[in-house]
């Protein structure tokens, strides 16, 4: 005689579990459609205008991030290296190569296991392109890695994983056309664990 | 057993519908969005700076060497003038509307002289500006919007530590503020 409650039930259950749940992860898992990949860097160059899908207007709407309008610059996201694998604290990774056309860029960790922002601190927690330094091509090397390196080293934690955000400041690759050759540099992992 | 797969099925025809209602109606009801943590940060027309911890509104310049300030503006009762200038090596303005839309945005070079200085009007403010253009305005870029609320983000940007000091005198002298702009009409 409790058939008809108990189907019901269920119905209901899955619908309002089911929904809530995908509707989470589809706001945490992706900022919206319309991304640009290059590599394992990803962009989102209208995620902040008006014509951005339901699914971008909903996570930014969320998330209440202050997102780059299109005349200040793009930002780039990695969460996994050239070879597809996720960014760890404990390895080490090479960035090589140029950015796309930008008049300024910045690079800086986020994640568990990105150096906190404290100002004074001494760790090079970030880099921009007037500090960095370059190869007579223009090409630059950049190592992160929790250890010390020579040269451009970008410091993180030795623990959990972390974001990478490249951010290009004034540059043509925002409004893309296509018609700009867009080629960032690659991450490649040179180690891990103590080895 | 068939009715069983029946309440399954509805329950999953049941959260797709669920899931697409609420992706479409949450930019509508959200309070974590950046206009209410814009206007969270205090009264309107003022450009505040962000602090790098996150601070009670939620919001806060994640980029290390950029210098974020927010506005929240209204213009329903008058455009606003954004004006700033000062030795930046870089700065950008977005405004955007209560939902979030980009409604436009320049940054040093794309301005006269690398001078931020900008109206920000509706359509039919603007229609009366033009009529007679008061003489502090008469260089601004004018720029219409048909949503008469919204937010100002000012960013600059700090390679170096020492481009700090030229870049707090830049942000905390900027001004995001009603003027006057009827004078002209009544004489």
């Amino acid at each position: 005689m409790f058939r008809v409650p108990f189907l019901v039930a269920i119905a209901l259950a899955i619908a309002f579990g089911g929904g809530i749940w995908s509707t989470l992860r589809a706001l945490e898992a992706t900022t919206g459609f319309g991304a640009i990949r290059l590599g394992p860097w990803e962009a989102f160059p209208n995620a902040q205008t008006a014509e951005a899908d339901p699914y971008a207007k909903s996570h930014r709407a969320s998330a209440g991030a202050l997102l780059y309008a299109s005349a200040e610059g793009l930002q780039f996201t990695a969460t996994v290296d050239s070879a597809g694998a996720t960014l760890r604290g404990d390895c080490t990774y090479r960035i090589s190569g140029h950015t796309p056309p930008a008049r300024l860029w910045t690079l800086y960790t986020d994640g568990a296991a990105a150096s906190s922002r404290v100002r004074g601190q001494d760790l090079p927690v970030a880099l921009n392109s007037r500090s960095i330094l370059r190869k007579a091509d223009g090409t630059f090397d950049i190592e992160i890695s929790a250890e010390a390196k020579p040269a451009n080293w970008l410091a993180i934690r030795p623990d959990g994983r972390f974001r990478l955000k490249l951010t290009l400041l004034d540059t043509p690759a925002a409004g893309s056309s296509g018609l700009i050759d867009l080629s960032m540099p690659s991450i490649q992992k040179t180690g891990c664990g103590d080895a | 057993m068939l009715k069983v797969l029946f309440a399954i099925i509805t329950g999953l025809v049941g959260a797709a519908l669920l899931h697409l209602v609420i992706i479409l109606a949450l930019p509508y009801f959200s309070e974590k969005d950046a206009y209410t943590r814009v206007l969270a940060e205090g009264s309107r027309h003022t450009f505040y700076r962000l602090p790098d911890v996150r601070d009670r509104a939620g919001l806060m310049q994640d980029d290390p060497f950029m210098e974020v300030s927010v506005c929240a503006y209204d213009i329903s009762q008058g455009p606003i003038r954004v004006y700033a200038q000062g030795k930046v090596p870089f700065w950008s303005l977005a405004i955007f509307d209560a939902a979030s839309n980009e409604v436009f945005s320049i940054n040093d070079r794309t301005s006269a002289a690398g001078i931020l200085d900008m109206v920000l009007a509706t359509p039919a403010q603007l229609t009366l500006l033009r009529k007679a253009l008061p003489e502090p305005i008469d260089q601004s870029i004018l720029v219409e919007t048909q949503q008469a609320d919204g937010y100002v983000v000012l960013r600059t940007m700090v390679p170096q530590g020492s481009f700090a000091p030229g870049a707090s005198a830049f942000l905390s002298e900027a001004i995001c503020a009603p003027f006057e702009w009827r004078q002209s009409q009544q004489l």
